[in-house]
């Protein structure tokens, strides 16, 4: 056929265009289940560095991070009611999807919506490491905000007086390359251990600074360093701590368990 | 042209980066580390060889009216799969290297090899032509991470080689080079070593300045 007819022209561009979108939805189909298990590889990898249960620098095999997984007291919180829900199913609920879910999905208040994230899940897994004694030992909570170019997700664990962060982590982002995204790093993740959220009085202090934060100083207990060139990435990462530790995320709930722990003493 | 000329000349030069000023945006953005450098150099010659080969298997096949939606079509299929690939199976590296994978399809060294090369030329000189495009992009891409992550982070691949004055050593990281606007400066010194070795490459200037008029030359 004439390769300037435009019937040919028409064939040739449909032909492309079938055998095209069937290998890559060929491609997706047959790689979806290898990516969906790096995630959950990921995301339990991502909790257990910060139960204290495994030593700094040491990564456990997927079994010992079973392990780990399942010694820990995953529950789902209803965030607004302050208590456990316990109809849901911890190990397959879906935070994200939930977002979106009429349901169980909730619009953030403008005056609230510090962390610039317009609807959030009502119900979040939040996860507890106990000790020996059955008393809470870290409490593990997912946070997660709009940044530069994109939400950041991450968890924050808190030492048994709720207030300190035990460690904490960022483990999804697309923020800048070589700016923004150092958030991941371990050595920036390293120096939120002992700051803490609330000061004496309970106001919500911490903040990532934009100097230098000095030891000693009045903020140095709630404040880390920002990155350099990073602005909009650490006023977002102030934002979401804000947020989610503020009278529309946690607080509630915190201050209903810091409640029951001092009763229980 | 022979076989060796077809994949030679490409590697140096005839360097799609450095005399064609090709594929920068992915030079500038994720040469600050040495592994997102290899990953990035291997995807893209894959998808180079990829699409040089169908392309030119339907190449007589290509009515000129809708060439260009064709191509961009098979390489934009090429990408996605090869995105699918590495979010699979090098999940760590698709993270670092995010968006820039899929942004192979925006680089115009590929619809370049397949408008110069691929459309023209039998199957076999296409393969060689895209390989050695794809390993002169990945020459430069190399030579590039390993000046700004050496000397912007003193490590190479993820290895500490010297150690930061932040951590208790010596080195004082030059932090500008883990910025895209370094990886402009070390790809034009490039050009510019590279054009002194060898003059042909050079262009004729495009145009002279204007002599300044008298009377601005006076004050």
């Amino acid at each position: 056929m004439n390769n300037n007819s435009p019937i040919k022209a028409f064939l040739v561009v449909l032909v492309t265009a079938l055998v095209c979108s069937s290998l890559v939805s060929a491609a997706v189909v047959i790689l979806r289940p290898i990516q969906l298990n790096n995630q959950m590889v990921e995301r339990s990898r991502n909790i257990i560095k910060l139960t204290g249960l495994v030593q700094q620098g040491v990564t456990p095999s997927d079994e010992e991070m079973l392990e780990i997984y399942r010694e820990m007291d995953v529950r789902i919180l209803d965030i607004d009611q302050a208590m456990f829900n316990d109809e849901l199913d911890p190990l397959s609920f879906n935070q994200r999807k939930a977002v979106n879910n009429p349901e169980l999905g909730v619009d953030i208040p403008t005056d609230q919506d510090l962390a610039a994230l317009g609807r959030r899940s009502r119900y979040a897994p939040i996860y507890m490491v106990l000790k020996d004694d059955g008393r809470l030992d870290r409490l593990i909570l997912p946070v997660h905000g709009t940044g530069m170019w994109s939400t950041i997700y991450g968890y924050i664990a808190l030492e048994s007086d709720l207030n300190t962060i035990a460690a904490a982590t960022f483990y999804e982002q697309n923020e800048t390359p070589g700016l923004g995204d150092q958030i991941m790093r371990p050595e920036w993740q390293a120096q939120w251990v002992g700051r803490r959220i609330y000061d004496e009085v309970g106001d919500l202090r911490f903040a990532v600074n934009h100097g230098k934060v000095e030891p000693g100083s009045s903020t140095w207990l709630y404040e880390v360093d920002a990155l350099t060139g990073a602005t909009v990435t650490g006023d977002a990462v102030t934002a979401m701590i804000r947020y989610w530790f503020g009278p529309d995320g946690y607080r509630d709930f915190l201050d209903a368990l810091n409640r029951q722990e001092s009763g229980e003493r | 042209m022979s076989a060796k000329d077809t994949f030679i000349k490409p590697i140096l030069a005839e360097n799609p980066i450095t005399l064609h000023i090709l594929g920068i945006c992915s030079a500038l953005a994720i040469t600050n580390s040495l592994t997102s450098s290899l990953i990035m150099s291997v995807s893209l010659t894959a998808v180079l060889v990829m699409t040089n080969i169908v392309i030119s298997l339907v190449r007589r096949h290509l009515p000129s009216s809708v060439r260009l939606i064709v191509q961009i079509t098979i390489i934009a299929s090429a990408v996605a799969v090869i995105d699918q690939v590495l979010t699979a199976y090098l999940p760590d590296a698709a993270r670092t290297l995010s968006v820039y994978v899929a942004l192979i399809v925006t680089n115009c060294i590929v619809l370049g090899r397949a408008e110069a090369c691929a459309m023209k030329c039998g199957v076999g000189t296409s393969i060689l032509d895209a390989l050695g495009n794809g390993l002169g992009y990945s020459l430069i891409l190399i030579v590039v991470a390993i000046i700004r992550e050496l000397f912007g982070n003193g490590s190479l691949m993820g290895h500490r080689l010297l150690e930061l004055v932040h951590e208790g050593g010596w080195y004082v990281p030059n932090a500008m080079l883990l910025l895209p606007p370094s990886a402009f400066f070390i790809i034009g010194f490039l050009v510019w070593a590279i054009r002194s070795w060898k003059p042909e490459q050079t262009e004729a200037a495009d145009f002279r300045p204007a002599p300044l008029p008298e009377k601005e030359k006076r004050s």
